[in-house]
């Protein structure tokens, strides 16, 4: 792959990536977040289609890649969540599309003989007859890794495959990739566990902001370069940061857990403050931001707002108590986009319309039309629907409508994703407006320039634990990174 | 009245309104030109009162719809409400207003019931209703020991001729109330619907509890995000359903003078095809209760008017499929152009 380019919706995702892999080697991708690594592996599994660039497959090009065709060249791609049915056998799951048959009837016995050959090439002890649901995840990683096998696939991708297994099956899939490596298959890996790679790497090649940075047999990096040449982006944009005078604690995590990724995680933000939490994908930063919300059950621990403890058991409670939270995925948990401007701004605020539950249609008018105008929303009007808004502007309305009640703090969890320079200004503008009027606000980003230029404090999170917190002063990308890959489970 | 007419006409769902409402004329214009008795002196009381309780059962099947949930029990709660009421009245000697009361607080149980498995024990709609659709239809059935009961005006528990009619004169008031009684020209029953749906689409456009309702059935998620009480939203969309068809057990008690066992059955899919008809989006968070109020009507006007042209039983069924899918077919070609 070479000189590769793809951009969404505007959105440079790849400018200028390049990747090579050879037969019987590990060849580790890597990258900061939004690097490009998953997009680049997607558009040679046909997930995606590049904009331009060159692809070749054995010195020979493919043509446009589909899913279909990829498969048909050899080339398999794992995705970072298992897609198998789970209901359906081990050896069903194998050969779905493509089951053996007999006398144009299903060929069950084929099936199951085909199976056990492929996983026995594995080394794999796994029963063909068995329900993918009965097995452990990194036994369903590995049904779908035989999965492409049994399409004689040249060339595999996994993508993160590690992120959700203990040490044990770690273990487990780095023998049975040292396996496929020896039958003179390529593998392109993906991963944010750099301790992992002097197990399995050959080669590394790095991405940063879409672009191919480097690529040295492994052996010739130290883990320090790597970081550097991770983050070895320079920061040019400026944050429109601003200080405002601190004052008491208005928000307190004591203890909290909460399912796998939210583990003991205690800190504290104070009101006129931007607490940012960096991690990279998967560390349980937005499983935080829901916790404390209370939109995931908490197991144990407390939440303290304005040095009292809150009971949050619910988003009902969190908003009576005075914390909101800006989801991640506005159109799915932020927006009714089948519902209008008007009718989205006044969701959260139906209380503060009326009395006896009856909502003062003018009242309502009056607060969209002074959110829509603060925020400087682009419609037409306030009964258009939320869907025909533009993602930025779509981002502002679900920020607004919290704005008309009287917080005490604010979680912001990956507020720029996906929209403009010019609107991403807009949400950092509002971020300052209401850190100044004493409003304590948590702030999820994936993007270290970002979380750098606005935050006055950071906090680092690591598979669900927090591993480390930086002043504004003493805060750079590197010990970010270094924070943010500090992982308790070594592999073997 | 205009404050109601511009709601109308900036409504997204405006334009499957208007359209059915357009087809409910030339569908009146049509009977009329087939059977001049149509349009009758006499036909039109008469064809607005059986219009009345599918207009009632549209808007309770049009709340849950709203929600993005379906209701299977509204033709069992009928019954249910039907037979309970008769059975208190016609066994009990229990006065008709105490049996009404007590009659529809059993079907709000079954609204509440209905409501706590959808969205507490997270059961699909579909199956938790189909349950308790047979729970009450059984309930309904046990009442009166597995039998209809005998008039309403006769109590088995009065003893002499003066408690007997003391009695038959308060269960005639109830029957006329409900269901022969006039106003003007007009039956009662139509002031009932038009009642309910006054107060239901005041509800639901007016009030905090309508906007829940349908931002639930839009995206659910987002509407927990926003701190609405998603469980309490629905169990009050199903409790709501529940109390429509109580109500027109009790039109159906007072129209046949006894307790029917079937009363009401197939009454939640006439509720299902009214809803839908007048463009209320089975998917939930879209549609306005005019619309029902319309789909209800075309529904019962098609029946009237094909029964009074001798349409034979088995073409005036087809008729109706024909027109159910043509509904939905040209609802969701005009959603596809709006979005």
């Amino acid at each position: 792959m070479d000189d590769i380019y793809k951009s969404f919706s505007g959105v440079h995702a790849l400018s200028g990536a390049s990747f090579s892999l050879k037969p019987g080697e590990v060849h580790a991708l890597l990258g900061e977040n939004g690097a490009g690594k998953s997009t680049l592996m997607k558009i040679l599994g046909g997930d995606v289609q590049r904009d331009s660039g060159s692809v070749l497959i054995n010195g020979v090009d493919p043509g446009a890649l589909t899913p279909r065709k990829a498969q048909d060249i050899g080339i398999a791609l794992t995705h970072q969540e298992i897609s198998l049915c789970s209901d359906l056998s081990v050896a069903q799951n194998i050969f779905l599309g493509r089951e053996p048959k007999k006398y144009g009837l299903l060929d069950n016995r084929k099936a199951v003989a085909l199976a056990t050959e492929i996983l026995e090439g594995m080394n794999l002890d796994i029963d063909p007859n068995s329900l993918v649901r009965d097995l452990k995840l990194s036994r369903q990683q590995m049904v779908e890794i035989a999965k492409a096998l049994s399409k004689d696939a040249k060339c595999i991708i996994l993508d993160e495959p590690t992120s959700a297994l203990a040490t044990k099956e770690i273990d487990e899939l780095f023998k049975m990739i040292q396996t496929l490596k020896g039958q003179g298959r390529g593998i392109a890996y993906i991963s944010h566990r750099l301790e992992e790679l002097s197990y399995i790497a050959d080669r590394v090649t790095i991405l940063r902001d879409g672009k191919h940075i480097e690529t040295r047999n492994y052996s010739e990096f130290t883990l320090n370069e790597i970081i550097s040449l991770m983050v070895g982006r320079e920061i040019t944009e400026k944050y429109p940061h601003v200080d405002a005078p601190l004052g008491d604690t208005v928000l307190e995590a004591i203890n909290l857990n909460a399912g796998r990724l939210v583990r003991n995680i205690s800190f504290k933000a104070r009101a006129g403050e931007i607490v940012g939490i960096a991690g990279l994908v998967g560390a349980g930063r937005t499983e935080l931001t829901r916790a404390i919300f209370g939109a995931d059950k908490k197991q144990t621990g407390e939440i303290k707002v304005n040095g009292a403890i809150a009971s949050v058991k619910s988003p009902v409670d969190a908003k009576q108590k005075g914390i909101v939270l800006v989801p991640e995925d506005r159109k799915r948990d932020g927006l009714c986009t089948k519902l209008s401007i008007r009718q989205n701004a006044s969701l959260p605020n139906l209380d503060l319309l009326g009395k006896l539950g009856i909502v003062v249609k003018a009242r309502e008018k009056k607060l969209a039309n002074d959110t829509k105008d603060a925020l400087m929303i682009k419609a037409s009007s306030i009964e258009d629907d939320a869907s025909s808004l533009s993602g930025g502007n779509q981002q502002k309305l679900v920020v607004g409508k919290w704005l008309a009640r009287d917080s005490k703090a604010m979680i912001f969890d990956e507020p720029t994703r996906g929209i403009d320079v010019g609107a991403k200004v807009e949400i950092y503008n509002i971020m300052n407006r209401l850190k100044l009027q004493g409003i304590g606000i948590i702030f999820v980003s994936s993007e270290m320039q970002e979380i750098l230029g606005m935050s006055d404090r950071i906090i680092v999170m690591c598979d669900g634990r927090i591993t480390g917190e930086l002043s504004r002063q003493e805060a750079t990308q590197e010990k970010i990174l270094d924070l943010a890959t500090q992982f308790e489970s070594k592999a073997i | 009245m205009g404050k109601f007419l511009s709601r109308l006409l900036r409504s997204k769902s405006s334009g499957q309104v208007a359209i059915m409402a357009g087809f409910l004329v030339a569908m009146v214009v049509a009977f009329q030109m087939l059977n001049p008795k149509f349009l009758g002196e006499r036909n039109i009381p008469i064809l607005l009162r059986q219009i009345s309780p599918f207009i009632i059962a549209g808007i309770g099947q049009s709340y849950v719809l709203l929600t993005g949930n379906i209701d299977l029990s509204i033709g069992s709660v009928i019954g249910m409400s039907c037979m309970a009421s008769a059975t208190l009245m016609s066994v009990k000697g229990i006065d008709p207003l105490l049996a009404s009361i007590l009659a529809i607080a059993l079907s709000l149980i079954v609204g509440l019931a209905n409501g706590l498995l959808v969205s507490s024990c997270k059961l699909p709609p579909f199956i938790a209703t189909l349950g308790t659709m047979t729970i009450a239809r059984g309930i309904a059935q046990l009442v009166n020991n597995g039998k209809n009961t005998g008039p309403i005006t006769k109590p088995l528990s009065a003893t002499d001729a003066a408690q007997i009619e003391a009695f038959a004169q308060k269960a005639q008031k109830f029957a006329s109330f409900f269901y022969y009684g006039k106003f003007g020209p007009l039956y009662y029953s139509l002031f009932i619907a038009i009642g309910i749906w006054a107060v239901f689409d005041f509800i639901l456009s007016n009030t905090a509890t309508g906007r829940h309702i349908y931002a639930v059935g839009s995206n659910a998620e987002a509407a927990r995000m926003s701190g609405v009480n998603v469980e309490a939203t629905v169990i009050k969309a199903y409790v709501i359903s529940s109390f429509c068809a109580g109500i027109i057990g009790l039109i159906q008690c007072a129209q046949s003078g006894q307790g029917s066992m079937n009363a009401g059955t197939s009454y939640e899919l006439y509720a299902v095809a009214a809803s839908v008809i007048g463009g209320i989006s089975t998917l939930g968070g879209q549609g306005i209760l005019i619309g029902t109020v319309i789909g209800a009507s075309i529904w019962a006007a098609l029946a009237n008017g094909l029964s009074l042209a001798k349409v034979p039983l088995a073409l005036q069924n087809i008729i109706v499929g024909i027109i159910v899918i043509i509904s939905v077919l040209s609802d969701v070609v005009i959603r596809r152009r709006h979005d």
